[in-house]
């Protein structure tokens, strides 16, 4: 019984947690929404743990818990991915806006020459 | 416009040069080239933190200034934009540490001016390397032999930032152009055959550096290198996408 009211508490905590960042607006809702998930997979865990034990050993795999762990594993890798994507694309639109605010900024041309090309070619 | 000293393609032409913290050395470059090819130059302060902006206006340079540092990469792109909106036909790219001699910037400037082609690419005899380790020459001749089998010209020096671009590159470029370390050199150049380019390589010879510090540690050269072969290995198969996104309407 000790596993199940500590797995309620981390998740819980996860709950609250991701609640009050969203409160802060320091986390975006749909992040929140897969954190929440994942608070809300906790629960489920806790309720279905027959489930998970004869799964298991459907599976061939000697405990429930293993089972939890691989799957919780390859659940953080999938995300890990979809974020590191994410990532990919912000750092693409902040070079091209660096690049944007550089070419607005406008160009400096040399001291004193009146020669100086202005782009209206 | 400016004075065409030089051949009549001088006003066609824009020289690139990115500089990030060279205030040691970029006057220097930026009077040299001016000199020797009669062309406006252009440096790209790449997020400086030094007096090299103002080095390079006094020097007789237009510069444009990233809000932070963005890469060689990255101010060539800018580079490309300029010289586009500007209507330049050419341009050529040079190092602001002073590696690169303008005299021999002529004559690779020439390759693209006169003979037509639409990149040429400096590179340094052989292997006239002078600080190299040994495993970081082995590196550099795999890279040499994998890129060159795949562009059908024999290059050296892979890495070489000498270049000149011609009009149809200009344009290429100007769209895009990699931005991350070492795919600024060698997936350019995989980029221009995949578009056709005619690639040339003239023998140069480099100074060392007159000022500046090389870049990285160890681990972080080793993960970009890393990073490099997978660009290399990934690439046919994008080109091939990129080909048949291109196809359809």
């Amino acid at each position: 019984m000790n596993l199940e009211i500590f797995v309620l508490v981390v998740a819980c905590i996860n709950l609250a947690v991701v609640l009050e960042f969203v409160r802060r607006r320091k986390l975006a809702e749909s992040f929140a929404l897969l954190w929440t998930g994942v608070a809300v997979g906790a629960f489920v865990l806790i309720l279905a743990r027959p489930v998970i034990d004869r799964f298991s050993s459907f599976v061939g795999i000697e405990s429930g818990t293993s089972v939890v762990f691989s799957l919780a594993i390859l659940f953080l890798v999938i995300v890990n991915i979809h974020l590191s994507v994410h990532v990919t694309r912000l750092d693409d639109r902040v070079e091209e806006l660096a690049t944007e605010i550089a070419l607005l900024n406008g160009i400096r041309h040399p001291d004193g020459d009146e020669n100086a090309p202005d782009g209206s070619r | 416009m400016s004075p065409t000293e030089g051949s009549p393609a001088a006003a066609d032409t824009l020289v690139l040069i990115p500089a990030l913290n060279e205030q040691a050395t970029v006057a220097e470059v930026v009077h040299s080239a001016r000199e020797a090819l009669g062309c406006d130059v252009l440096v790209i302060d790449d997020g400086s933190d030094d007096d090299t902006a103002a080095q390079a206006v006094g020097a007789g340079a237009m510069v444009v200034r990233h809000p932070f540092n963005l890469g060689v990469g990255g101010a060539i792109r800018t580079g490309m934009r300029v010289a586009s909106d500007q209507g330049r036909r050419f341009v050529l790219q040079l190092d602001a540490d002073g590696q690169h001699e303008p005299l021999e910037a002529k004559r690779l400037l020439d390759r693209v001016v006169v003979d037509g082609a639409d990149l040429a690419v400096g590179s340094r005899f052989g292997n006239a390397a002078y600080d190299v380790s040994w495993g970081r020459r082995t590196m550099m001749r795999l890279l040499a032999r994998t890129i060159s089998r795949r562009i059908g010209v024999r290059i050296d020096d892979t890495t070489s930032g000498f270049r000149a671009f011609g009009p149809a590159a200009v344009a290429e470029f100007r769209r895009d152009y990699p931005t991350e370390y070492l795919s600024d050199t060698v997936e350019a150049l995989l980029l221009a055959h995949d578009a056709g380019f005619t690639i040339v390589v003239e023998p140069v010879q480099m100074h060392p550096r007159q000022g500046g510090v090389p870049s990285s540690g160890r681990t972080r050269s080793a993960v970009r290198l890393l990073r490099l072969w997978l660009v290399i290995l990934i690439h046919p198969v994008r080109a091939e996408r990129r080909r048949r996104a291109a196809d359809e309407p």
